[in-house]
């Protein structure tokens, strides 16, 4: 969940830094949507040499994965703030800053937040990868599972795995539904 | 007003926040990479407490003029000055804080409060809480929504004239002595525009702001306007003049143009009964219609001729208080014509 906390700075920050420019955002959004085309089996064996094996090396797959939703939602969250509203905020003095903080953030909130969730399940799944390269976590299950198969209870070594981490998704997928509810104005929500 | 120090005159009834003076000096702008500027070297003088209209076609640069006085557009050339000072040497943030804005699209933050919209200029003035909040209430008021049921609403929850209305309330907030008003009440449907036009005159009787107000609508113009401009491309000015002296006489045809058909009885439209001297009501009036002393003159017309009458009993108070003839129509029409002759020097400056 640092991968996640980790990402999501930078995918927001990423986001609210290129908005306004759609040269950058473009090319922001590309270069993350090319690391999600790398197979991460693939990219965790690739950084054994840089990061080697155990968690630094899967935290850093993981980020890498989670921001491209968190980055083009926070993009794309922020550029559908209608100019109307921009232009009314401009015109009774609003700062740049100001108009983002207590204008186009909040606004696009609803929208970044789903990037956010979208990108937490996605590494939920990809984390099991991290067994593969010494990582921790519910992974270890599964590939010690795999490599016995056969073997008493390999099967259900893997089931565990696999459930429990469907079950971390779910739970997270709920905390978010939770915190969206509760951070969204109720004044833009979509039901209320 | 524009003065810093002078932020925290607002907190009042509202009331207290005269006018200011706008003058456009020679101004410019010329977008790069476009060969002829969208406004070319437009000077005009606003008075203060008056609303004045710029109206014209789509695209010939009044709304480009307008936002020119608040700098949203930063002219290339040029001075504009406020009761003198030069908006040019204000903070941009700070200098459109002391000027009302209101557009039609409306603009409210639909992630606030009404009450946090309206109070959102005198947030970022640090006023205390309970100064907003009172001031919140008051401005709600004045605009015809009970703060007691709309305060905590948001603006999805509200009709698009009653938007509009706390789009006018979030304008005077900190009681700015300008206000920028870009088709405020374009986007509503008829009867809810009439009825956000007349409130706003009402208003505008107390406030007594300098309003620059943009429309493409010369009813709406006319309607609204001490004065009205009637530009033509690149903000050219073609006529700059009250709305009775302007139908009264056209510079021009691109003037005639905009007036339409009916100009007369717009002109009627403008002239107050009020402001006539009346006939004593000749006696055995059942048969004959009436109309308001409040009323126009053009109303007046109206229901000599649904009645097939000459003469119309005006009323004050439900009560007879003279009589108007048909030829009183006509006499005012043509006493207003050599009277209100236009002055070309004023649209030059």
């Amino acid at each position: 969940m640092a991968a996640m906390a980790i990402a999501i700075v930078i995918g927001v920050s990423l986001g609210i830094l290129t908005h306004q420019r759609p040269v950058f955002a473009n090319g922001a959004t590309t270069v993350t949507a090319a690391f999600l085309t790398i197979p991460s089996i693939a990219l965790v064996g690739i950084l054994i040499p840089i990061l080697h094996l155990g968690l630094k090396n899967v935290l850093f797959c993981l980020v890498v994965y989670a921001l491209l939703p968190i980055t083009r939602n926070t993009i794309v969250g922020l550029r559908s703030v209608d100019s109307a509203i921009v232009d009314a905020g401009r015109g009774m003095g609003m700062s740049n800053r100001r108009l983002l903080w207590q204008v186009k953030i909040p606004m696009a909130w609803p929208v970044i937040l789903a990037g956010i969730r979208v990108s937490t399940q996605m590494i939920i799944g990809i984390a099991a990868i991290g067994a593969y390269v010494n990582g921790p976590g519910l992974g270890n299950e599964i590939f010690t599972g795999l490599a016995r198969f056969g073997s008493v209870n390999a099967l259900n070594q893997v089931l565990i795995g696999t459930i429990g981490i469907i079950v971390v998704a779910i739970i997270f997928d709920l905390v978010y539904v939770a915190i969206g509810r509760f951070t969204t104005s109720r004044g833009i929500r979509a039901h209320s | 007003m524009l003065t810093p120090d002078n932020t925290a005159t607002g907190s009042g009834t509202g009331k207290n926040g005269h006018g200011a003076t706008i003058v456009l000096d020679d101004v410019v702008k010329q977008y790069p990479g476009q060969q002829a500027p969208a406004v070319d070297h437009l000077s005009m003088e606003i008075p203060a407490g008056e609303i004045v209209v710029l109206v014209g076609p789509s695209g010939c640069g009044k709304t480009t003029s307008m936002k020119m006085i608040n700098r949203l557009i930063e002219p290339t050339s040029g001075r504009i000055l406020i009761d003198g000072v030069d908006a040019m040497t204000l903070q941009p943030d700070e200098h459109r804080r002391h000027i009302g804005y209101v557009i039609q699209q409306i603009g409210l933050f639909p992630h606030m409060t009404i009450a946090e919209n309206v109070g959102l200029v005198a947030r970022m003035e640090k006023w205390d809480k309970s100064r907003i909040r009172n001031r919140v209430d008051e401005l709600l008021d004045l605009v015809g929504l009970a703060p007691s049921e709309y305060r905590s609403r948001y603006p999805r929850q509200l009709s698009g004239g009653q938007q509009q209305r706390v789009g006018v309330a979030r304008a005077l907030a900190v009681d700015p002595p300008v206000m920028l008003m870009d088709e405020p009440f374009g986007a509503t449907d008829p009867i809810t525009r009439e009825h956000l036009q007349n409130e706003f005159l009402r208003l505008q009787r107390e406030l007594r702001k300098t309003i620059v107000f943009v429309t493409h609508d010369f009813d709406e113009a006319l309607k609204m306007g001490d004065r009205i401009a009637v530009l033509r491309e690149r903000s050219s000015i073609v006529q700059y003049d009250t709305p009775e002296a302007i139908l009264a006489n056209p510079a021009d045809e691109y003037v005639e143009s905009f007036i339409g058909r009916g100009g007369q009885l717009k002109r009627l439209a403008l002239l107050p009964i009020s402001e006539y001297p009346l006939h004593d009501v000749p006696s055995g009036n059942g048969a004959l219609p009436t109309v308001d002393v409040e009323a126009s003159l053009r109303d007046a017309l109206d229901e000599m001729l649904a009645a097939g009458k000459q003469t119309a009993v005006v009323l004050e108070n439900d009560k007879p208080r003279g009589s108007l003839t048909l030829d009183d129509v006509m006499a005012a029409i043509n006493s207003h014509e050599p009277s209100t002759a236009k002055d070309p020097s004023r649209a030059g400056l």
